[in-house]
């Protein structure tokens, strides 16, 4: 039901925080995360930061199967 | 001395204005000797068989990254000549203006065409400029029709397509129509993406100095290189499969699509040819594309097969299949 | 079943147990899930049914109708996801009333409105607030937002709904749900399992493919073991308290209200509107709009779809006069809706 992204933050100012996607960079709202640094993971919906997130890495995922399926 | 800082209803008048325009902007960027002050251009036809093709075109805004809608004007029209294998040879350009247009970006085009006609190898033959009351139309319209020389042995088409022929993309697909979304709509984002507008004969001809067995070749503009797909699995009722993982896409383009949740292959490409030829052909075709500058990303990313004809089968990332959809209607940033 | 190096694909296509219904709730799910072909991995005894997670799909036809009728009778300028430009109303649909001349404006996030009212002060904007909670702290961050910088030419029509008592109503419906992983990342997990305590299995899933697949194999193999479970495919997003923050801003600025969902009809407490103090920034309060009822085409099969009663497939109209071009029901419009689903990537097999 929600197109989510997950981007990169590169600069957090003011309650906004700038995320880059590949490239596409937009200021979306952080007032929903405290502490947010540059160099963090978000995830990104409707121009708010909704969560801050691990990197989407592999390894995490394998690890999590392991556990629930293992 | 024409001092007008925009174009004004004197100057489609027909009258002084019109010829001060004509002098100043269209001569001084257009001028060979085929272009003349008569009603029509006096030409000779080319030895073989002729190619012909129109487009209008329309485009908000008229300035972009990567180029303008003076140069798009022309790669359009000369790229639709490629496609059948034509060597552009003449070109005719008609202009609908809006009153109050800035004459410097007036000049700016047809800068723009004359640099793209010159890079084509076409020679801009004949012109028209009407000037439209304010708010008749947006800008500048420009409407193009060229005719070109198809070059002996070649012969291709949309109904040409047959089972085993690999397909081709000559680059990175998505980066006009992304271009265009982000310039006209304000949606707060901001990527290093340049439309991919560029005329296409070289690219055409360094397919065909390898091979001529090459049986379809299209540019993939509106709609983007989807659309193609399915236009040519239906004009030549054959199956395709795409192998979603080869389609070259820039990571901007890429990230704006993930943003605003949109499919790289429905965007309008302006410089990306789709070309189908037999599969013992197609290394060598992307061989010769890679050393061109307009095709330097040159991918396979498919096939054509006797199965599922008129539909476009993918591969996914998970390696199952499924249908490519179908493009169509407006294209919205969604949500969900 | 011993090999424990099975990858979740070969656990998906490999299953051999008993018949099991899984409902995606999702609708950007139902979407990936057809995207990615996982349908056609499937086997024969594993069904999957699409739910009624895609705000679009639900939105009632009054609504397009309330916002149509802004825009033509009021002159607002409408502000709004690009999704719900086509969604057909009562007569039109918000295309329709831009033809006829309505100001319909395309945007990314509520925010932009905001931002649009600020630089248009002589327009009436109001941003159609439609979504689940995913989408509801973005919707009161912009009145929020509105309120502090002095902007009054903003205001808010509200269709936003709770997914709880959605959950309620579907009880039973189906053996496993694959939870909304974004709706989790801000409500958190204690609903889920409360739910799993009280029998009705689920897996909160994210959305790339992997994680995807990842989610359907756990529920696939922890569904067939018959127990009732919970897990959190998507620990990478969802933590078990979900976002605080998200859940204070809503509650301190909305409360819930009735609300109507197109098929399953009024669901009471369903819904979230703007409190009393915030009356400025809702839309009908501020216009009094009349009330209005829509009326949705009788031939169409939506509400059932959206139960997982009846396949898209099964409804009259669906690919004849209902298609993407032409969308007679809500769940055809929207890319994430089950019969656009369906009629897109459906139809041969391969």
């Amino acid at each position: 039901m929600c197109v989510g992204l997950s981007a990169k933050v590169i600069k957090v100012q003011n309650g906004t925080a700038v995320v880059d996607a590949f490239g596409a960079k937009r200021e979306v709202s952080a007032d929903l995360l405290t502490d947010l640094e540059p160099g963090d993971f978000v995830m990104v919906h409707a121009g708010v930061a909704i969560a801050k997130i691990t990197d989407d890495d592999d390894a995490e995922t394998d690890a999590l199967m392991e556990e629930l399926l293992g | 001395m024409m001092n007008s800082k925009t174009v004004t209803l004197a100057h489609g008048a027909g009258g002084k204005q019109t010829s001060e325009l004509i002098d100043r902007v269209f001569k001084a960027h257009f001028a060979n000797p085929s272009l003349t002050a008569d009603d029509a251009a006096v030409l000779t036809p080319p030895v073989g068989k002729m190619a012909m093709t129109t487009d209008g075109f329309i485009v908000s805004p008229s300035f972009f990254p990567g180029g303008n809608i003076g140069k798009l004007s022309i790669c359009g029209t000369v790229n639709d000549l490629a496609c059948m294998g034509a060597k552009p040879k003449y070109l005719s350009c008609a202009f609908v203006i809006e009153e109050g247009f800035p004459m410097e970006k007036l000049e700016e085009i047809a800068a723009a065409m004359e640099k793209t006609a010159k890079e084509a190898g076409v020679e801009i033959v004949s012109g028209d400029t009407k000037v439209a009351g304010k708010g008749q139309v947006d800008g500048v319209f420009i409407t193009t029709t060229g005719v070109g020389e198809i070059l002996p042995g070649v012969e291709t088409s949309g109904y040409l397509a047959k089972p085993g022929d690999a397909i081709i993309v000559t680059g990175d697909v998505g980066r006009h129509g992304c271009t265009i979304l982000l310039e006209r709509e304000n949606f707060g984002i901001d990527a290093d993406v340049t439309s991919d507008c560029a005329p296409l004969w070289g690219t055409v001809e360094a397919v065909l100095n390898t091979t001529k067995d090459v049986h379809v070749i299209r540019d993939a503009t509106r709609g983007g290189v989807g659309t193609v797909l399915y236009e040519i699995a239906g004009q030549s009722n054959v199956g395709i499969v795409l192998d979603s993982a080869k389609v070259p896409v820039q990571p901007q383009v890429k990230g704006v699509c993930g943003m605003l949740g949109l499919e790289p292959l429905y965007l309008a490409c302006e410089g990306r040819l789709v070309i189908f030829a037999p599969k013992e052909q197609a290394a060598a075709i992307v061989e010769a594309l890679r050393k061109e500058k307009y095709s330097e990303n040159a991918a396979i990313i498919g096939e054509v097969t006797d199965q599922h004809p008129g539909k476009v089968v993918m591969t996914t990332e998970i390696g199952a299949k499924t249908i490519l959809p179908q493009p169509g209607g407006e294209l919205l940033p969604r949500i969900c | 079943m011993s090999n424990e190096k099975m990858t979740p694909v070969e656990i998906i296509t490999g299953y051999t147990g008993p018949k099991l219904r899984i409902m995606e709730v999702c609708g950007t799910h139902t979407h990936e899930i057809f995207r990615l072909g996982i349908r056609r991995l499937l086997p024969p005894q594993v069904e999957l049914i699409s739910g009624p997670g895609c705000p679009v799909c639900v939105t009632p036809v009054g609504f397009i109708d309330e916002a149509v009728m802004l825009a033509l009778e009021y002159h607002a300028t409408i502000c709004t996801f690009g999704d719900l430009v086509r969604v057909p109303g009562t007569k039109m649909s918000l295309a329709g009333a831009r033809a006829e001349g309505g100001k319909i404006q395309v945007v990314y996030a509520p925010m932009d409105a905001v931002e649009y009212a600020k630089e248009h002060p002589d327009e009436q904007v109001v941003f159609l607030a439609v979504g689940f909670e995913t989408t509801t702290p973005a919707n009161a961050l912009a009145v929020k937002k509105a309120k502090e910088a002095g902007i009054t030419n903003f205001s808010l029509l509200t269709a936003n709904k709770t997914m709880p008592m959605a959950y309620q109503a579907l009880k039973g419906s189906a053996d496993v749900f694959l939870y909304p992983g974004h709706v989790n990342a801000i409500t958190g997990t204690a609903l889920c399992e409360h739910l799993a305590e009280e029998g009705v299995s689920g897996v909160v899933a994210g959305f790339t493919a992997k994680e995807l697949v990842a989610a359907l194999a756990v529920a696939i193999k922890k569904g067939g073991e018959g127990k009732p479970f919970f897990a959190n495919a998507y620990p990478r997003v969802v933590k078990p308290e979900g976002s605080p923050e998200a859940q204070k801003l809503v509650d301190d600025m909305m409360e819930a209200c009735d609300s109507e969902w197109r098929g399953l009809g009024e669901i009471p407490g369903s819904g979230m509107k703007l409190k009393a103090a915030y009356a400025d920034y809702d839309a009908r309060v501020k216009f009094n709009l009349p009330e209005v009822k829509g009326r949705s085409n009788p031939a169409c099969r939506c509400g059932e779809v959206l139960q997982g009663k009846c396949k898209p497939s099964d409804c009259k109209v669906f690919g004849k006069g209902c298609t993407p071009e032409h969308p007679i029901g809500a769940c055809m419009v929207s890319g994430e809706g089950a019969c656009s689903a369906y009629y897109q990537y459906g139809g041969i097999e391969l």
